[in-house]
């Protein structure tokens, strides 16, 4: 017998991503064209790769949901329906939304689906009411409300529900946060986010003469769901969502990879009591992350939500690179992301299944040039291994 | 035009009773359980605002506060414990805080703050459409440029009101972020900062903790009350003025009054002389805030037309080139040329000798997600998007 568990979500911050988040075990993905949504810094999709992104994932049973999630202005709406024209040739799954203009647009210019986004800070059941008789046919609740309120709230509407399960928090109620637009001149709920919150600021109490405190104040840890997955399911959530389109291929992979397995796992046995539960908390942190909290999904998020720590990159593991080709019992080529040596000891991540260790043998060029090193922005041939193929991760233990 | 400002005590009330001023004045009300920064407990608020009506004064009750489900049950008791019918409206932010009072209280005004986003016709002609007759007033985002709210002035019937002299808010967060830095141990209700940051241009970002969370203001004040005139002659006819920081209305309830009475000029205003913080104009005489990140994308490395065949993923100086293929086929004998065009936007077309696989054999096609070998082109880089040169198409 099958257990229902909910869907998992994982983003798609490029064509390539996607790939790796669907063939890592998500069940749908999300993404953003050339305008409308938040990630203006990202990639993003041209049409062509839309096109093939939608056909790709869904090709491997994983559904596209497309992001349109800016606060857009009339001058940006106005190129709206050409867009969602082309969203519904490609049948892209749904569309993700915080603006009830553009949801207006939407309902006049295309039969689309509609997910109100989490830019919309819907945080109670009346509030999800509201939206939905706005045509929300899915409600993606704000960071700050808890698994039984969300309960509540799927009860209550017998909306769909989707809630975040792992990645960055914005530290703000979403959608209320506007520090990039008064103080970069760019405007944060049109993809211009400058992670203010990030940065250390010196605190200055009023009426107190002592000395200024030094803090990292406003910025969150990051959430991390995996415990709190049976709570998840007990609630009917319909949707576990994966924050993180700027994050790498190692990011998409890992996070979709370790959330599919626990998910499957459920499925299997009606639980989560595997002897793996361990080695996936291990896997989740082998990839480049704050200091973890559960955020709000159990309580609302307190002090201990508070990161408090400078931005660093002090991954365990860094992505040595992609698999371009799998040559059975002959090499695989590698699209090199950071550099690695002969000799090196390095890893591939199976689309399922524990990693694999794998000793660089050889490493040459494609006309067989022996190599020193591998240069990122290159393709390399290192040696075959049993297992690997195509879009498979290879990383390496940072040092 | 109508002036619309916070009342939190009674020595507020009375001063501005006192000033009798001339023009039209609204007051809004808030308590602490109900509305982001206010101080006043709900008795107090009750007093404030029979005294205020027993003056002829119209009282509005603020409830902007956001709330998750939990919060949001209590927030909806203490509403319905209060005598709403003493108000002339109600000012809500929260959709299910206008959705409560839509279904629970329909006979209540609603002033709909729509501060956050909200800068497009088509929605703010849905949310009037939603709430009709009860729907009394917009309350708009001090993110609107001058001609966008002369546009929506033209046009909406709900009347429309905007912030015309007062703090910007930036940031609202639920969490409390100030008080871990105080660890005196003890439960503050409230607490006041200033925040700067070496990474910031700016310096002295106002802060404030409560019972609802933590907010963060700008470092500059929006200031529009030299605009009066063009504000009204556009329509827009209820203007609000926030005296709640800094000693304002201690300082400059008199001057406002003045102003609106029509008694003084602007340029008589003492503001611009003894405000703590600059004074900005925000967005209202232009809204530039996308063009920044558009410049952000390098449009050449971006797949573009019909005749898309891959990309440049490897180059090894005067072998070959290594081209991943991303169309759906790529067949020897219908292609001759290609054009390349590198992500600094040079351009070069070249003729296809040969084609190999990654083991050097000769190949004649291959399929999307191929990885195939063709001769070097100097001057070609990684993340060269290649198409069919169209003399072929
Ligand atoms: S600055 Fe921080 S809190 Fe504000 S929108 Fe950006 S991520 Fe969110």
């Amino acid at each position: 017998m099958s257990h229902w568990t909910p869907e998992l979500l994982s983003p798609a911050g490029s064509l390539e991503k996607l790939k790796v988040s669907v063939l890592y075990g998500a069940d749908a993905v999300y993404l953003g064209g050339q305008k409308f949504d938040l990630r203006q810094a990202s990639d993003n999709f041209t049409y062509e790769e839309l096109t093939e992104g939608v056909e790709f994932a869904h090709s491997h049973g994983s559904k596209v949901y497309v992001v349109l999630n800016s606060f857009l202005h009339d001058k940006d709406l106005e190129e709206l329906p050409e867009f969602l024209g082309l969203l519904e040739e490609l049948k892209v799954d749904a569309v993700i939304v915080s603006d009830l203009g553009v949801i207006s647009t939407i309902q006049k210019h295309s039969k689309l689906v509609v997910h109100l986004s989490t830019q919309a800070s819907c945080l109670n059941v009346e509030s999800a009411k509201l939206w939905q008789k706005m045509g929300a046919h899915r409600i993606v609740l704000g960071r700050e409300v808890t698994i039984k309120e969300a309960a509540k709230i799927k009860k209550a509407t017998g909306l769909e529900i989707e809630m975040f399960v792992h990645g960055s928090m914005c530290m703000s109620y979403s959608g209320n946060c506007v520090i990039s637009n008064y103080t970069q001149g760019r405007d944060s709920n049109r993809g211009g986010c400058a992670h203010s919150c990030r940065f250390e600021y010196s605190i200055d109490f009023k009426n107190e003469s002592k000395e200024s405190k030094k803090a990292y104040f406003m910025s969150s840890k990051d959430l991390e769901g995996i415990r709190m997955l049976p709570e998840f399911i007990e609630a009917g959530i319909d949707s576990l969502k994966v924050e993180g389109r700027n994050k790498s291929h190692h990011y998409a992979g890992t996070i979709s990879k370790v959330y599919s397995e626990a998910l499957r796992y459920y499925r299997g046995h009606g639980n989560f009591l595997s002897s793996d539960m361990i080695s996936w908390e291990e896997e989740l942190r082998k990839v480049s992350h704050r200091d973890y909290t559960t955020g709000s999904l159990d309580i609302y998020a307190g002090d201990d939500s508070i990161y408090n720590n400078r931005e660093q990159d002090d991954n365990e593991f860094v992505v040595s690179g992609i698999v371009l080709e799998a040559s059975v019992g002959k090499h695989l080529l590698v699209d090199v992301k950071s550099a690695f040596h002969p000799g090196d000891i390095l890893e591939v991540m199976p689309f399922k299944g524990q990693t694999e260790k794998l000793k660089v043998d050889f490493l040459r060029s494609l006309s067989g040039v022996s190599l020193e090193k591998s240069k990122p922005g290159s393709v390399v041939k290192i040696p075959y291994i049993p297992g690997a193929e195509k879009f498979n991760i290879i990383r390496k233990r940072a040092v | 035009m109508k002036l619309v400002t916070y009342i939190e005590n009674f020595e507020e009330l009375e001063k501005l009773i006192a000033l009798d001023c001339k023009t039209p004045i609204e007051i809004i009300v808030g308590a602490t359980p109900l509305t982001r920064y206010s101080k006043t407990s709900l008795e107090e608020m009750l007093r404030l605002t029979g005294i205020a009506k027993k003056n002829n004064i119209d009282v509005v009750l603020e409830w902007d506060a956001l709330n998750q489900e939990e919060k949001f049950l209590n927030s909806c008791d203490v509403i319905d414990r209060l005598p709403l019918h003493e108000f002339k409206a109600i000012r809500v932010q929260d959709p299910g805080a206008v959705e409560y009072i839509k279904n629970k209280y329909p006979w209540l005004k609603i002033q709909l703050i729509l501060e956050n986003g909200n800068h497009n016709l088509i929605g703010l002609n849905k949310w009037c459409e939603y709430l009709g007759e009860q729907c009394e007033r917009l309350v708009l985002s001090n993110e609107l440029s001058r001609e966008m709210l002369r546009g929506y002035a033209k046009v909406l019937k709900t009347p429309i009101e905007i912030l015309v002299f007062g703090r910007i808010l930036l940031f609202y967060s639920p969490r409390k972020l100030l008080s871990p830095l105080e660890k005196k141990n003890i439960e503050v209700k409230s607490l006041e900062a200033y925040g700067s940051s070496e990474e910031s241009p700016h310096s002295g970002f106002p802060l404030i903790e409560n019972t609802h969370g933590t907010f963060m203001f700008n470092v500059k004040d929006l200031y529009l009350l030299d605009h009066l005139d063009e504000l009204r002659e556009m329509g827009i006819l209820h203007t609000r003025v926030d005296l709640r920081f800094d000693e304002s209305f201690n300082n400059y309830s008199e001057a406002v009054m003045n102003l609106f009475s029509g008694t003084v000029s602007e340029n008589e205003l003492p503001f611009k002389k003894i405000h703590p913080r600059p004074l900005i104009k925000g967005f209202y005489n232009i809204n530039k805030t996308d063009v920044l990140f558009t410049k952000l994308k390098n449009k050449r490395t971006q797949r573009q037309d019909v005749n898309y065949i891959g990309e440049i993923v490897d180059v090894e100086r005067d072998v070959q080139l290594a081209l991943m293929i991303k169309s759906d086929m790529f067949d020897r004998s219908l292609i001759h040329e290609i054009r390349m065009i590198t992500p600094e936007g040079k351009e070069k077309v070249v003729q296809l000798s040969w084609i190999k696989s990654s083991v050097g054999e000769e190949v004649h096609s291959a399929m999307k997600n191929d990885l195939v070998l063709i001769p070097y082109t100097n001057g070609i880089t990684v993340k060269t998007q290649v198409y069919l040169n169209s003399k072929n198409s």
